[in-house]
């Protein structure tokens, strides 16, 4: 800050992003229903429940997302 | 000197008087701007535009872990807090060598479309018309309103208007039609914003590395769906503005002169092409040319560089009017780029912030901005280059180049081709934004409704291409990244009101130096070390007064409209104001964790 006094810091700034313990959103991936190694992803990935039941009913449907 | 030479003959003894305005009201910030006029001549004769707001983001950046610095960068601005994330997303992606997947590129330049089309309109037709409306003009130019009454609208058919005296009463504001209209375009366009970003201004789903959008179909439909509701209005728009401001130049001859400066334009590129961009330095010449806006600078018409590479190590903070120490004493923090290049100490990776209080003095110092100046290896000219408010910078360097090609969109080297489809009420239409011969305050003005166009058309084409992704189940929107024990990033891009850079060095995998260089601080620096004045001053410095009002009532419409045609933006101008030593309340935020208390 230049010439200019300042207090303590009240904060940490480089205090750890994350809490061991926790779940990282990124670290599941490719593990989870509906999603490839690829990357890609097919209509299961929208619900855990009965997922083989959200596939397209016929192969010339396109097997996406429910939106 | 850079400055914009004035010049007339046949001058009355001068009468000058003393007129300030701080804070201007109708734009965000402490913007200040002290002139002397000569009432005389009716001329502008010196200008100074002063900021009372220090900040200190790149002071409080150091030692933070880099992947925040898009949240946090976000807080500068509540208007464009988008475009610092993405600005700094880029940043990030340089350091840390990842490239998102393509979809998650179209998922950020639709956000960044949407914002374009919802703060560009929420400017022009709700803070810049109040200086064109109805109510305004009467009181500063009484006459221009009673022909403005006897002037047909020449695009009458296409904007509903019979005459321009009928567009300056809709442009009133609280009462008039498109004041209303488009506080509600704003509201669409901030869903639309919505769909792809999570939430606005401060975005909660982009990160370096992709984004958290939920990729379904029904967020591209919902954005296109509120897309075309709007895209009318922008035909509008286009068709409004043109009336307004070529009624202008015909009822005040000689309007072109205000707010005029040379042509000294820098637009830093915006929404990254998915398939060439891989975010390495080495490469960015390629794929920053490949960009949908192209960056470059032009001065005095002509295009100077479109590498991004050239912009970058021409990029110079100067002091000099500013109050802040100088940095030249502290050590380096970059010395070479990683092709190679040398790297000034008045580059922004070698910046170092010294804030320096003291009282504002116009002989000496008297702006918590810094001057950003670009150094042109030819003439060896700092030069105090300006954003045109944005759309201005933007469509004049992409018209230039000629190398945006796409569906809805054409640079074809002297103008920009906007094609836009059918929407609720109007046919397709082709826009053509042509590069003006001036860059003035009305033209600044009037290339805003045209970008609203271009960011509409290129959403158009993002939205096509995505919906292609999706079907093809490609859905992938993230990619793993480490964070490099050192690096460097620089991240280019387009706020709103133009050029935007960060520029990031990490150590130890934090934050040792951030800098980020938005447009206001371009547009509203001081005057240089070099007595170089900046933008705002230049443009106003030596304008002519065109309002009827003598001294006593004058209101400065001319300059506000000069002002104001930059769109300016203080609070990413200076990057802790506490009023005479108040202490804030310290509160405590309930995090997981016990080391964050």
């Amino acid at each position: 800050m230049g010439s200019i006094r300042v207090g303590r810091p009240m904060a940490k700034p480089d205090g750890t992003a994350h809490v061991s313990g926790l779940r990282q959103g990124n670290k599941a991936h490719g593990q989870q229903t509906g999603h490839h190694g690829d990357g890609t992803a097919d209509a299961r990935r929208a619900t855990g429940i009965r997922s083989k039941r959200h596939d397209a009913l016929l192969d010339v449907m396109p097997n996406i997302s429910p939106g | 000197m850079t400055t914009t030479e004035a010049g007339s003959t046949g001058r009355k003894p001068a009468q000058i008087v003393d007129m300030s305005w701080d804070p201007i009201t109708r734009i965000i910030g402490n913007l200040g701007i002290y002139t002397k006029i000569d009432f005389a001549n009716r001329e502008v004769v010196e200008c100074h535009s002063t900021s009372s707001l220090f900040r200190g983001y790149s002071v409080f950046m150091k030692g933070k872990d880099p992947r925040d610095a898009g949240f946090i960068t976000s807080r500068i601005c509540g208007i464009c807090g988008d475009n610092h994330t993405t600005c700094s997303d880029y940043a990030q992606q340089m350091a840390y060598g990842v490239k998102p997947p393509r979809l998650a590129e179209h998922i950020v330049n639709l956000g960044e479309a949407a914002e374009y089309m919802f703060d560009h309109t929420i400017f022009q037709d709700n803070l810049v018309f109040v200086d064109f409306c109805e109510a305004m003009v009467k009181a500063t130019n009484p006459g221009v309103l009673a022909r403005a009454e006897r002037t047909d609208a020449p695009r009458g058919d296409v904007h509903g208007y019979r005459t321009i005296a009928d567009i300056m009463k809709a442009f009133n504001p609280f009462e008039g039609e498109v004041y209303k209209e488009a506080l509600k375009v704003s509201r669409v366009t901030r869903e639309m914003f919505c769909l792809m970003e999570g939430r606005h201004v401060h975005p909660s789903t982009l990160y370096p590395g992709g984004v958290g959008t939920m990729p379904q179909p029904n967020t591209f439909t919902d954005y296109l769906s509120r897309l075309m509701r709007v895209i009318d209005f922008v035909k509008k728009a286009v068709a409004m503005n043109d009336d307004v401001f070529d009624f202008f130049y015909e009822a005040l001859p000689g309007y072109e002169e205000v707010g005029k400066r040379r042509i000294m334009l820098g637009c830093w590129g915006a929404w990254q092409n998915p398939d060439v961009v891989d975010y390495r330095y080495e490469t960015m010449n390629e794929w920053g040319k490949a960009m949908y806006v192209t960056p470059g600078i032009v001065v005095d018409g002509k295009l100077v560089t479109n590498n991004l590479v050239d912009i970058n190590l021409g990029l110079r903070i100067m002091l000099g009017s500013s109050f802040y120490e100088d940095w030249v004493n502290e050590d380096p923090f970059v010395t070479h780029d990683p092709l190679g290049n040398p790297v000034d100490m008045r580059h922004p990776w070698n910046q170092t912030t010294l804030p320096v209080p003291q009282k504002r003095d116009f002989g000496n110092n008297y702006s918590w901005v810094m001057s950003p100046r670009w150094y042109h290896q030819q003439s060896g000219e700092h030069l105090a280059l300006d954003t045109g408010g944005g759309p201005l910078a933007r469509l004049w360097t992409t018209a230039l180049s000629g190398l945006v090609d796409t569906p809805y969109v054409k640079a074809t080297g002297s103008s920009v081709r906007i094609s836009l489809p059918k929407g609720e009420s109007l046919p397709e239409t082709t826009l053509e934004w042509r590069i003006p011969k001036w860059s003035n305050t009305l033209e600044r003005d009037r290339a805003r409704p045209y970008f609203v166009a271009y960011a509409a058309a290129m959403a158009l084409q993002f939205l096509e291409e995505s919906m292609g992704l999706i079907r093809a189940g490609d859905t992938k929107v993230f990619e793993p990244f480490e964070v490099p024990d050192e690096a460097i990033g620089c991240g280019f891009h387009e706020a709103v009101r133009g050029v935007l850079s960060h520029h990031l060095v990490i150590k130890d995998k934090k934050i040792a130096n951030y800098h980020p260089y938005p447009p206001t601080p371009w547009n509203a620096s001081p005057r240089d070390i070099y007595g170089t004045p900046g933008p705002y001053e230049d443009a106003v410095q030596g304008q002519p007064i065109f309002e009827e009002n003598g001294p006593d009532d004058f209101k400065g419409v001319d300059i506000m409209r000069t002002v104001r045609s930059f769109d300016p933006c203080l609070p990413c101008g200076v990057h802790m104001y506490m009023g005479k030593g108040k202490t804030l309340t310290t509160l405590h935020s309930p995090t997981y964790g016990a080391d964050h208390g």
